[in-house]
């Protein structure tokens, strides 16, 4: 029987950057060889509609998944999420390099960070038992440094396949088997038998190496796009984000979680309601500031000081307000100011205070 | 004729000019004219230290609403946006600072003023700023040491 495969995606970058586009293939190309991977190209997956054959095909993948991405890990895996490609969080060994200005070798900090206890946090739901792994590419420039951690990823989930295989209890008809290993053909391209491609497939057929060609078509099919994704290992169900945003982008499910419903009524640019979040649970994968987009630690670490604070820059929610009063005026609506969706702050403070709060606290006296 | 106010910053004395306004960002704003002229006070300067990039991201004759962001500056030692003092008129950036903007830590109430501007707010004396200063320095301190330690 055929060992199972895991299923690596390559999530492309939205533009042509030929460097980019070289990272990618390098890694497809070298991936295609290697007997327990299976390698598929998508366009960015940011950019995937719930219907795009893209999507759809990672909604077919049952097994374990690797995916790689111009994203970071975090929104990467709540993009899946919010589509219903859902598994629990595998652990990646790949780490952002150190800074360049990073001159303590002891990597002090620099290990696997333990997941935050976030007891209030909604968590993720109705996971299946496989894991997804999100790799960022922006991280590295060496193709060889993700096929080294894609191996060994596939050696430490095919460990847990023979459990997988026990569970199934039973042997797959062979039709079966193939569907699973295989799921692309199956799903992308039921009409392969007639010689005759999927449309705007994003995939090559299977054995054939991805080429830019198959990129460039891809990318036809797809247009930019702007919404908010929910972190929900983080997010605590308050609905500050459903009172704050007045463009109707959020909604809530059959059973009160929040979810964001409508998400091309979006604005581009706009990401206040992630500023008024009060669990940094609201990711725009496309905001220029690391600690919107998704980035683990939420702050950008360098050996300067920021004095933004001192020289007068806004709090979060100062701009946020601004944002939305901007994206009002541009729709032709009343700018409303501090008068609609304000947090109200919450009163329960689980956390003892410490030095930080003193610190912030203090900032804001200043008044600035 | 030096009714000049100073603020002690550590062993650092801050001298502050009795002849311009202030707010509370951090900035000098002189009358010349029907407007202002603009800089960083020693206490910015002292906190900055050699600045070695100065960038704006509006052009000239703008008109800023308080606190929107409107350029950055960089030096050895820090980095920051920059914003604005008040709702106003941008009307022209110091041109020479943009080559070399070391006139920043060489004459920072004088050549080295960074924008003209038109604002009919409300700003601060030499002795409301001092205050100012005066009631943030903890604060200011710890920052600077909590960043550092981080």
């Amino acid at each position: 029987m055929a060992a199972k495969k895991i299923t690596v995606i390559i999530s492309q970058s939205p533009g042509k950057n030929p460097v980019k586009r070289d990272l990618e293939e390098t890694i497809a190309a070298a991936l295609l060889l290697e007997p327990s991977v299976d390698v598929s190209l998508v366009p960015h997956l940011y950019d995937l509609t719930s219907d795009h054959s893209g999507m759809l095909f990672l909604k077919s993948v049952r097994g374990d998944i690797v995916l790689l991405s111009w994203l970071f890990p975090r929104a990467a895996r709540w993009i899946l999420d919010r589509n219903f490609v859902k598994g629990h969080a595998g652990v990646s060994l790949l780490k952002p390099p150190p800074s360049d200005d990073d001159d303590d070798g002891e990597d002090g900090d620099g290990g696997v960070p333990e997941p935050e206890d976030r007891p209030n946090a909604l968590g993720g739901w109705d996971l299946p038992n496989r894991k997804i792994y999100c790799l960022d590419l922006r991280d590295h420039t060496n193709a060889n440094v993700y096929l080294d951690e894609i191996r060994r990823i596939a050696r430490e989930t095919s460990v847990e396949t023979v459990e997988l295989l026990g569970w199934i209890n039973g042997t797959p008809a062979p039709q079966q088997l193939e569907r699973y290993l295989n799921p692309v053909d199956f799903l992308l391209n039921p009409a392969a038998k007639n010689g005759n491609p999927a449309n705007g497939a994003s995939l090559p057929p299977s054995g054939s190496p991805p080429t830019a060609n198959d990129a460039a078509n891809a990318a036809e099919t797809t247009r930019r796009r702007w919404y908010p994704v929910i972190d929900y290992s983080r997010c605590t169900n308050c609905m500050e984000c459903i009172d704050f945003c007045l463009f109707g982008v959020y909604g809530i499910d059959s059973v009160d979680r929040i979810l964001v419903e409508q998400q091309d009524n979006c604005k581009k640019g706009c990401p206040a309601c992630s500023r008024v979040c009060p669990e940094n649970a609201i990711i725009f994968p496309e905001h220029k500031a690391p600690e919107i987009a998704g980035s683990e630690t939420g702050t950008v670490t360098g050996l300067k000081i920021d004095l933004s604070k001192l020289f007068g820059a806004p709090s979060a929610l100062e701009q946020a307000v601004l944002e939305r009063d901007t994206e009002l005026v541009a729709d032709g609506r009343d700018a409303v100011g501090m008068a609609v969706g304000i947090p109200k702050r919450r009163t329960q403070t689980p956390q003892p205070r410490d030095a930080l709060d003193d610190l912030m606290d203090g900032l804001d006296k200043l008044e600035l | 004729m030096n009714d000049d106010l100073e603020f002690l910053m550590g062993k650092y004395v801050a001298r502050i000019p009795a002849d311009r306004v202030y707010a509370a960002n951090h900035l000098w704003l002189k009358r010349e004219g029907d407007l202002y002229r603009v800089g960083f006070t020693a206490y910015s300067v002292r906190l900055l230290q050699d600045v070695y990039f100065l960038s704006w991201s509006l052009d000239p004759q703008t008109r800023v609403r308080f606190k929107q962001e409107i350029g950055e500056v960089e030096s050895s030692k820090a980095v920051s946006s920059l914003y604005a003092p008040c709702d106003g008129l941008v009307t022209i950036f110091n041109e020479k600072l943009l080559n070399d903007p070391s006139l920043i830590n060489t004459d920072n109430y004088g050549a080295g003023w960074l924008y003209e501007f038109e604002t009919n707010a409300d700003l601060l004396s030499p002795s409301q700023y001092v205050d100012v200063l005066a009631a943030g320095w903890e604060k200011t301190q710890q920052m600077i040491k909590g960043q550092m330690n981080e």
